[in-house]
Order: structure tokens, then sequence, then C-alpha cells
């Protein structure tokens, strides 16, 4: 018995609970408190059957009648007033949560734009490091020329009689110089100064070359310390050479064609030498050095061309033909 | 120092127009439709000025004496054109002491020299050296230090590197500023043969002028008939206390019109040893302002109108008492 009083009162206390929740009772809960309360004088048998019509009266309450469940729901509801009146703080809550997103996106934007700027090494992220000074740079910003006559260092006072120049206030006085008064110098300066700008330079022991005006000519000492008369090159070669846009500069193509001869020419000696040494593969070399017989037009290629022929023949009975070998042979013809 | 107009120009002053040159960079539209002071106000910050004769523009910086500021001029001066938009290519014709390179920074980047191009090592426009701070001037160097320049071609070899300056692919430059070595020897003579004006650089003292004068007088002789003047190392307390003659003094002795007054200032050594020249310095100084006013008046083919004389007490405002 007690048990189930336990149980009944326990789900009692359960759904009394949530009646205390809702604060609101209808007179069917009423009867069944009231059951409730009466079951402690009955016997044992009315007691467990009272306890079952309640247990079935609360079932029925709670499963069996949902409209009525739901009116009581809606009755329980306070009125809109008072819950709006409650929800005031979750409204500032909400609102703040919405600022807050914001907020956050728009220093995201904010922090990306910003990046975008300043990747590492970039001109602006150089000069917000102090690298390098913007207004040294034509690149990181457009040129704006400041007009030197009028800036904020540079003032002329209002009776143009004064300047303000890096803050001190200078007095002008006007140019008297006239036109008469420099042609008189000029005339001056002709009758003084007799001069005709020498166009030849001359070490000083020379001959005058004839049909050569002696005041044109200039003397150099020949000690003189950065100039010299001496040149081994000739006017016309040195004026193409200024004059030339293009291309390999005269001097540098001289040289590498110097060079080329020499190897070309270090080459047939060393083939000739083999031709000496080694006489049994003699038709081979001939055959090579006929077909490659201009060799001092040719450039690398027919060096390249050289190399590969004798590679292929020497293969099979010689060493390859090598630089060492070269200067083996040329070791060998010295004595 | 500016060149005012005041004295010349038909029209009143305004407060405006002192810095205006006649040739000065004018609106293309009709007036009538444009108020005049709108265009004023254009062009206070992105005037230009204009330039006058034909182009490339030989300038020879010379002075007869040494140390007078010819290098110093040629940097300055170059650099400001190169800031006002123009191409310019500096040759330094100082055979045997060159030095331009060192003002300008680019001493560690002066592979090649004339003297390698007229030789065939290289050519011409391998030796020329582009600054990096204004890509439209380039620093040319005729020898490197201790090698023989070949006079036997004279100043021909320079005029063959104008010829080819004015033949090159990317277009003629606007200027091209040779720097002349000091005295009137054979380097004076090839650095001046390819030119057709000359500024002539020199200071208020008499040894200077001296020199000065026999210079202009073999230039006039040569057919430069372009020659200004610019009077360097001015200092204006010496000058009031008669101590030093007046830039309107050596103007009288040398009759020569004036393209520039650079004041003595002490950022010229710092800056030459920085190899940063004046110009460039930000905040911009005395000197540096000076040596841009003279460019804008080489572009111009202008000349100073007034002359900085002495310094003024500075007229103290109401609140200079409280700092103001």
């Amino acid at each position: 018995m007690p048990s189930h009083v336990q149980e009944l009162r326990v789900e009692f206390a359960s759904s009394y609970r949530r009646f205390n929740c809702t604060r609101r009772f209808s007179p069917s809960q009423k009867f069944a408190l009231g059951a409730i309360d009466g079951s402690a004088s009955s016997s044992c048998q009315e007691q467990s059957s009272q306890d079952k019509a309640v247990k079935n009266e609360i079932d029925t309450l709670n499963f069996k009648d949902p409209v009525r469940k739901l009116q009581a729901t809606i009755s329980s509801l306070p009125p809109i007033v008072f819950a709006m009146r409650r929800h005031v703080g979750s409204n500032f809550a909400i609102g703040l949560c919405i600022a807050t997103a914001f907020l956050v996106m728009a220093v995201r934007i904010y922090m990306v734009r910003k990046s975008r700027y300043s990747r590492p090494g970039s001109v602006a992220d150089l000069v917000r490091r102090g690298q390098l000074r913007s207004d040294r740079r034509g690149i990181s910003r457009p040129l704006k020329y400041d007009d030197p006559f009028n800036n904020p260092l540079v003032k002329v006072g209002k009776s143009n009689t004064t300047v303000e120049m890096c803050g001190k206030v200078y007095r002008l006085a006007p140019v008297t110089l006239t036109e008469e008064e420099q042609t008189i110098h000029k005339r001056r300066r002709s009758r003084a100064y007799q001069w005709k700008r020498p166009t030849i330079f001359l070490k000083e022991g020379d001959f005058v070359p004839p049909n050569v005006d002696p005041d044109t000519v200039r003397w150099i000492p020949a000690n003189h310390p950065f100039a010299t008369t001496a040149s081994d090159i000739d006017e016309d070669l040195a004026q193409n050479n200024v004059y030339q846009q293009h291309g390999v500069p005269f001097r540098i193509q001289a040289e590498h064609d110097a060079l080329q001869r020499k190897l070309e020419a270090l080459q047939n000696d060393q083939k000739l030498n083999k031709l000496v040494i080694d006489s049994s593969n003699a038709k081979d070399f001939e055959r090579a050095f006929k077909s490659h017989s201009k060799p001092l037009e040719h450039g690398e290629e027919s060096f390249s061309n050289d190399h590969v022929g004798n590679s292929k023949s020497s293969s099979s009975e010689q060493p390859p033909n090598s630089f060492g070998s070269a200067a083996s042979s040329e070791e060998m013809q010295k004595p | 120092m500016i060149s005012l107009q005041f004295l010349t120009t038909p029209y009143p002053p305004t407060p405006l127009k002192p810095f205006h040159s006649p040739n000065t960079l004018k609106p293309r539209f009709p007036k009538p439709y444009l108020p005049t002071f709108t265009v004023r106000s254009v062009l206070q910050w992105n005037r230009k000025p204009q330039l006058a004769g034909e182009t490339p523009r030989v300038v020879v910086i010379t002075s007869g004496k040494g140390g007078v500021g010819k290098t110093t001029t040629t940097a300055n001066v170059g650099l400001s054109l190169a800031r006002l938009g123009f191409s310019v290519v500096a040759i330094d014709a100082d055979v045997g002491l060159r030095n331009l390179d060192l003002l300008l920074g680019l001493e560690n980047r002066v592979n090649y020299t004339v003297i390698e191009v007229i030789n065939g090592d290289c050519r011409l426009d391998q030796a020329l050296v582009r600054d990096k701070r204004w890509s439209n001037f380039e620093l040319l160097c005729i020898s490197k230090p201790r090698s023989k320049l070949p006079m036997g071609f004279g100043g021909k070899a320079l005029v063959w590197l104008v010829d080819a300056l004015k033949a090159r692919e990317e277009g003629c430059p606007d200027f091209i500023i040779i720097d002349c070595p000091a005295g009137i020897d054979a380097g004076f003579i090839t650095a001046i043969t390819p030119a057709n004006e000359a500024v002539l650089v020199t200071t208020p003292d008499i040894t200077s002028l001296r020199d000065a004068d026999r210079v202009i007088g073999l230039l006039e002789c040569d057919g430069i008939r372009d020659i200004k003047m610019m009077v360097n190392r001015v200092r204006t307390d010496m000058i009031k206390g008669e101590d030093m003659m007046s830039v309107l003094d050596v103007q009288e002795m040398l009759g020569l019109a004036l393209l520039g007054v650079i004041p003595e200032d002490t950022e010229v050594i710092r800056s030459t040893n920085r190899g940063y020249p004046l110009v460039l310095n930000n905040p911009p100084t005395l000197a540096g302002l000076a040596f841009e006013q003279a460019a804008w008046r080489l572009v111009e083919q202008d000349s100073m109108k007034a002359v900085l004389m002495e310094e003024e007490p500075k007229k103290r405002g109401f609140f200079s008492f409280f700092g103001g």
C-alpha cells in the first residue's frame, strides 16, 4: 500500500509541480486533489480503486484531452503586454548580437582591405615600415610637382618687395642690367680675348700637318696626366662605335672572332699533328679536314662538328680528341 | 631670387603674377568660359614650366675656377629638370677628376664610360646609367679615373655622342647637361664643343670673377650666345656687412643675365656626402629651392628680374607674444 501511495504521491507531486508551474487549477484537478486528500482515512481497497480512478483522471487530463490542455496552456499564458515587458532584456541581447555581427563583418572587411595593400614586401608595406620614403619614389605615388615659386616655404610679400623663404624674410631688389650694358660687356670681352677654338690636338714636338691653321692647334704636353693624343682606333671606327645602337660592340666582336680563329687554328694544328703522329687513320682525318676546309668563316658550328667527327673516328682506335690531348700535342710540338 | 615680372610686364602686378613668367603653361580653352581665378587655383599646384627652344638643349655648365659648384649645380639642376618631367642626360666631361657620379650616389653603377664606347667595348646605351629615383635622368661619364681620353678626336667625340643621343630609339632627350672641368684646357674645349648654351657658375669673389670673365670671353668667341650665370654661395649677412659683393655687383662686373642665386647652405655639404642631391630633400632646403627655381628658369629660357638682398626682421604677429 505505501508503495502505491508513494507512487501516486510521486506522480501527483510531479503533476502538481506542473500545475504549480502553470499556477492555475481547474475544477477537475481540484476534485482529484480532494480525492487524494481524503484517501488517508479510507480502506486499502477503496484506496486502490480510488487511486486508479485518480490515475485515470490524471491520464485523461494529461493525454486524452489535448484541447483542454491547449486551452489550459493558452489561459496560463500571461497577457502580451506583460510578455513584452518581460522580453525587453532578450530583445536588447538580440540587437547587441546583430550589432556585434555587423561590427565583426566591418572589421573583417577592413582588415582584408588593409592586408591587400600591405603585403609584405610591397611598396606600401616598405613605406609603412620606414624602409622607403614615399616621396622619393615615383612609383608609389604619382608625381605631383610642387611649384618652387609658390609653396608653403616660398611666399612673396604683397608689395612684391619681399620674399619669405624657409621662414626668413628677404628684401628683393630689381635687376638693373640693361641690354646696352650687356652689349658693352660683350664688346669689351671680344676685344680682350681673341680666341679660336682649337680643333686639332697635337703632342708637343709633333709636326703641324699641312693645310691646318696653326691657331687651331692645341698643344698637349707629353706628360699630360689624363689626356693622350695617341689613339689606337681610327676616327670613322670610333664614330661608328658611338652610333651603334644594337648588336655586339665592335671590340667584343673582334676579340671573339680572334679567339675563334685561334681556336680553329689550334684545331687544325692538332689534326696535322695527329696526322703526323698517327698515320694509320690519315685518310679519315684528311676527309674531315677537307670537309671543313674553310674554318675561318665557320663559327662554333664547325668546331663542334669537328669535335664530333673526331670523336666518332677516334672512338674505335684512338682516345677521344680533347683539349688535354691538344695540349699534349702542343707540348710535343714545342721542343 | 624670384623672377618678378613687375618691371617688364604691361599688366598690373597681382599677388600671383610674379610666379608666372610670360611663357608659362596657359589654359588652352578659350578664356571667356573660365573665370581667371579658377585657372590660377588649378595652376598653383600642378603648374609646369614650358620648354623653350629646340630639343635637345645642350647646356654646358662651366666656370673658370675650380670648386665653385659646377658639379653640384649640374646634379641639382639636372635632377630638378627630371623632376619637372623632362628627360635629361648629364655628361660628366671632367676627364681626370670626375665627381658627378658621387654627388648623384651612382658611383657603384658606373661600369662603362665614353672611352669604352669609343673603343667599342660597349654600346652607348650600356654606358648610360639610369637614376632609379627619377628614371628620366641618365648619367654618362667620359672616363674612369686614371684612364686617358684620346684627345685626338677633340670635341668630336662629344658631338657624336649628342648625335647618337638624338637618334636614340626611346627618343631624343630634352636636356643634355655637360659638366665641364675647371680651367680652359683640353677638357674645357672638349666639353664646350657640342653646347649651344652655357651656364656660368661663379662665387661672389674676385678670383672667381676674373676666371669667369675669361671663360665668358672664350665661350663668346666660340659662338655660344646664350650664356647665363649662377651666383653660388651667397651670404646675405656678409653682403649686408659689406664683406661680400652683392649679386648685383657681380652682375654689373660680368654683364650677364642671372639664372639663379644660390645661398650658402650647410645642407649642400651634407647632401654631397650622402650622394643625395639637395633638390630631392624633404623638407626642401633654401639652396635646394633656389636650384629648383634656376632649373625652372632654364627650361623657360627666362632670367631673374629681382634678387634677394638681405634678410629683414620678420614682422611679428599680434599673437607672437604667445608663440604664434
